[in-house]
């Protein structure tokens, strides 16, 4: 049996990286915010909430109110990367979305 | 457009059918739109099309990484959408000076994105609310762009309703990770 290669060892830089990668990506959990907007419709909103999430069209509904109504819903929640990936799906469709850790 | 401009046809492809004026006006909206989506003007249109995925300021780096992740996937894909939509109506009109053609599934999304595209760029520019309308008189330097909105609006809506019959009402209740 060969000694491990040197360079296959690396050392982490920094107590943060040793500790297992960026601080509270642990399990915090993370919201996904459709703001309002003038522009996207009621009817186009509805269907991308169908489309991209796979919600009835009651539930796709109560949320587009919601978003009209109350000036923001949550959509979706996760892990971080879920969320950011659902964020870029809905900039795709020309939604107006964020994130932000679940208080 | 007393007509329909979209219609499912029995191949499963989605038929369109603009008046030859309709194509070219829809074209042109297409060819500008293809400078705006790649460097779009800062303020307004450029937040609106791009917007951050975070608000928090704290989050700056996670911003960064976002956008050096997804910025060029989204310009990207914006360009090609409306790429297919120029290419698309690039045919000769029949006899009666409609240009009809046939859209695939990915096709009707590139469409039905452009086309809100489009909208989310002139309504923005315009500075359209819920309190305010895009029937500008003849004389407003606007007037053009809210005919225009207002035409695209109409389009999409088409497109929209059809959409939404086709996807019905069943579904998920719940928001989760599902």
């Amino acid at each position: 049996m060969n000694p491990p290669d040197i360079q296959e060892i690396t050392i982490p830089d920094t107590v943060e990286e040793l500790l297992g990668g960026e601080d509270e990506r642990l399990d915090v959990p993370w919201v996904v915010i459709v703001w309002n907007d003038p522009v996207n419709t009621f009817a186009y909103v509805i269907f991308v909430f169908q489309k991209l999430f796979g919600y009835s069209r009651a539930k796709a509904s109560r949320l587009t109110n919601q978003v009209h109504f109350e000036g923001r819903a949550v959509v979706a929640n996760g892990a971080r990367e879920k969320c950011e990936a659902d964020v870029a799906r809905l900039h795709a469709y020309g939604l107006w979305a964020t994130m932000q850790k679940d208080d | 457009m007393a007509r329909r401009t979209f219609k499912r046809a029995r191949d499963g492809t989605l038929k369109v059918a603009l008046y030859a004026q309709e194509a070219e006006l829809l074209a042109m909206t297409a060819r500008d739109m293809m400078t705006i989506v790649e460097e779009p003007p800062a303020g307004d249109v450029r937040d609106r099309l791009y917007p951050r995925a975070y608000l928090d300021p704290t989050e700056e780096k996670a911003q960064g990484e976002y956008e050096a992740l997804v910025h060029d996937d989204l310009v990207h894909s914006r360009r090609a959408a409306l790429e297919a939509i120029v290419d698309g109506l690039d045919t000769p009109p029949n006899s009666r000076g409609v240009i009809e053609i046939a859209l695939r599934p990915d096709e009707e999304m590139q469409w039905l994105t452009a086309v809100n595209d489009a909208r989310l760029v002139v309504g923005t520019a315009l500075g359209v609310n819920e309190d305010v309308d895009t029937d500008y008189e003849r004389d407003d330097p606007r007037f053009e762009y809210g005919v225009l909105y207002a035409w695209l609006t109409q389009l999409h809506f088409e497109l929209v309703t059809l959409l939404l019959d086709e996807i019905g009402d069943a579904g998920s209740d719940d928001i989760g990770d599902g």
